[in-house]
């Protein structure tokens, strides 16, 4: 397989050695917890994070999964930290429309997980994170649009 | 009525040239030799140079397959028990045989109680909800065990539920086999029936199912065997067996997809409803169910145009089997997966991180199960996969049994009679490549 393809990059097989963000014990303090499972396969995880100032001030994940699973949650919680959730919530679209192979390019800081692409069946363990975010955020904002006085 | 002039016979002529060529006379098999009867192992560059050890998900097609069932198709292909030409009276006749095969295949007594179904799951839906579902009392016991795969496991629970009764699960004790000595009820009164698998799907264990039928008969209590994963290497005789049931699907002993097998015991026809109705299956249909009647077994069991083209590959599915032994394929299997538990236990990086969860003592079912303590299933898989090696990886189907061995998911080794040496030191490598990227 060419290395474009090969799936076990370094920086992938780093994250899921040593992943960031990642939490043995319950998700403390967050405004929003989610949990994603494919019982298929095992991969479950939950994903909590908090806001404040429109800006992802924490973002932690717990659970097992297989390395894309777990490189991906790991990735995508230091390419989220920090950042404004109107950001984050185009980072999602992107990622769903990059899955869906509707946009070729995969965010900037994501490469590492580009070859799962070509192996369909590691998609789902790809998204689990990605898709916990996403609702996460819609439940954040639906929220927010009945208390508009919340953070 | 066979016109004067037959066409080719479609099933049995493969037999004894299947024979000679595979046998030989020798006392074991030479899965070389099997191999070159499977095409598509030199077909093309994904299967060229495949170690294939996903055998329990589904097996290979031998040629005499492929080519019987393309003279089904090329030949006389018609309607089946619904013409009156003579195309149409040759196909109606071919698909008797290919039955007939299939009966005398398991020992059964009469072709009537072998019916051709879709598959093993749906012959175990058709006995769950047109056997037991209509006797089936409030507060009765069903019984299945620990290690089935969720197509004899989902049927019972959701009868059970329909009828108010009680799904029991057979456990396993520490040797990874069912703990038959803990339920003295099994063989009660209460029980309505037992439903076991021949050969575990996940574990590779056989169970005892000789004494469970022999126990069942003397009580009367209807047993169904799911032999999907035991026609290849176990000759089946079911009336010996005294089974009421028997469900295994062709695709995974050298046969077509989409094909299988239910046999009824005669004792149990009777008392078989037909679940799917339609075209084919009925004698009398009238403007109301009271007037309607329906045809004689086996084909009241057979709503819809019969799978002709499959039948006969699944009769030829059966002659290959048989061509090959048994007998030899399980000890050429057995041989295979002791060479590859032997392989992983004095392997010095993979001994201490791999955890096999088939039991040694049932290593000539082929089938081997077991899981890494760090890396996950589906990455073994996937790199045994970069590496040509086909294996499974996942719940198998079998979530009840991997709750209880308290692991998400395992990586499966499963094989057949053309597997090699080869094969397993092809796994055994990719393994090892497994641990130098994950280390």
């Amino acid at each position: 397989m060419s290395s474009d393809k090969a799936l076990y990059k370094a920086q992938l097989l780093d994250h899921f050695k040593k992943p960031r963000n990642k939490v043995s014990g319950d998700l403390l303090h967050m405004d929003i917890i989610r949990r994603g499972s494919i019982p298929r396969c095992g991969d479950d995880i939950e994903l909590g994070f908090a806001i404040t100032n429109m800006r992802i001030e924490r973002i932690e994940f717990r659970g097992r999964g297989c390395s894309v699973c777990i490189a991906s949650a790991s990735m995508m919680t230091e390419a989220t930290k920090g950042q404004n959730i109107e950001d984050v919530n185009a980072l999602t679209k992107h990622m769903k429309a990059w899955i869906a192979g509707e946009i070729e390019e995969i965010p900037s800081g994501l490469e590492a997980l580009d070859a799962v692409r070509h192996h369909p069946v590691r998609k789902k363990c790809l998204m689990l994170s990605w898709e916990a975010l996403a609702d996460g955020l819609q439940e954040h904002m639906q929220n927010a649009e009945q208390s508009p006085h919340a953070k | 009525m066979l016109s004067e002039k037959p066409l080719p016979m479609p099933v049995g002529e493969k037999t004894s040239e299947a024979q000679v060529a595979l046998q030989s006379g020798a006392t074991t098999l030479d899965p070389y030799k099997v191999k070159a009867h499977f095409p598509i192992f030199a077909n093309n560059v994904l299967s060229k140079n495949l170690s294939y050890l996903d055998n329990a998900a589904t097996s290979q097609k031998p040629n005499t397959v492929i080519s019987a069932m393309n003279r089904a198709l090329t030949q006389f292909n018609s309607p089946v028990h619904r013409g009156f030409y003579p195309l149409a009276e040759h196909s109606s006749d071919y698909y008797e045989q290919a039955r007939e095969r299939l009966r005398s295949f398991i020992g059964a007594s009469s072709a009537r109680s072998c019916v051709f179904t879709s598959g093993a799951t749906e012959s175990i839906n058709h006995v769950a909800q047109g056997f037991l579902l209509p006797r089936l009392k409030p507060g009765q016991a069903v019984w299945v065990t620990r290690m089935e795969h969720h197509a004899n496991f989902l049927p019972w629970q959701a009868v059970c539920e329909q009828a108010g009764a009680h799904l029991h699960i057979i456990e396993l004790n520490e040797d990874g086999e069912l703990a038959l000595d803990k339920y003295p009820e099994l063989f009660g009164d209460n029980t309505a029936m037992i439903a076991l698998t021949h050969t575990s799907n996940v574990l590779g264990v056989v169970n005892n199912v000789e004494a469970i039928c022999r126990q069942a008969q003397q009580n009367n209590i209807p047993v169904l065997l799911d032999a999907a994963q035991a026609m290849t290497s176990h000759k089946i005789d079911v009336s010996a067996l005294a089974c009421d049931f028997l469900v295994f699907s062709a695709h995974k002993m050298f046969g077509p997809n989409g094909i299988g097998l239910l046999y009824i015991s005669d004792k149990r026809i009777a008392q078989m409803q037909p679940t799917k109705l339609g075209g084919g299956m009925v004698e009398f249909t009238g403007d109301s169910m009271a007037q309607t009647s329906f045809a004689e077994a086996p084909h009241c069991f057979e709503a819809g145009s019969p799978n002709l083209a499959s039948a006969i590959g699944f009769a030829a599915a059966c002659d290959f089997v048989c061509a090959l032994e048994q007998d030899k394929i399980k000890q050429h299997i057995e041989a295979l997966a002791l060479t590859f538990h032997h392989a992983l236990s004095n392997n010095p990086h993979l001994k201490h991180s791999i955890r096999v969860v088939s039991p040694i003592k049932h290593a000539a079912s082929g089938i081997i199960s077991f899981y890494h303590e760090v890396i996950h299933a589906h990455d073994l898989a996937q790199i045994m996969g970069d590496a040509n090696v086909a294996v499974r990886a996942g719940h198998h189907c079998a979530q009840p049994l991997l709750r209880h061995l308290n692991v998400s998911s395992t990586l499966r080794i499963s094989l057949s009679a053309y597997n090699t040496e080869a094969d397993i030191q092809a796994a055994i490598r990719a393994l090892e490549r497994a641990h130098e990227i994950f280390s």
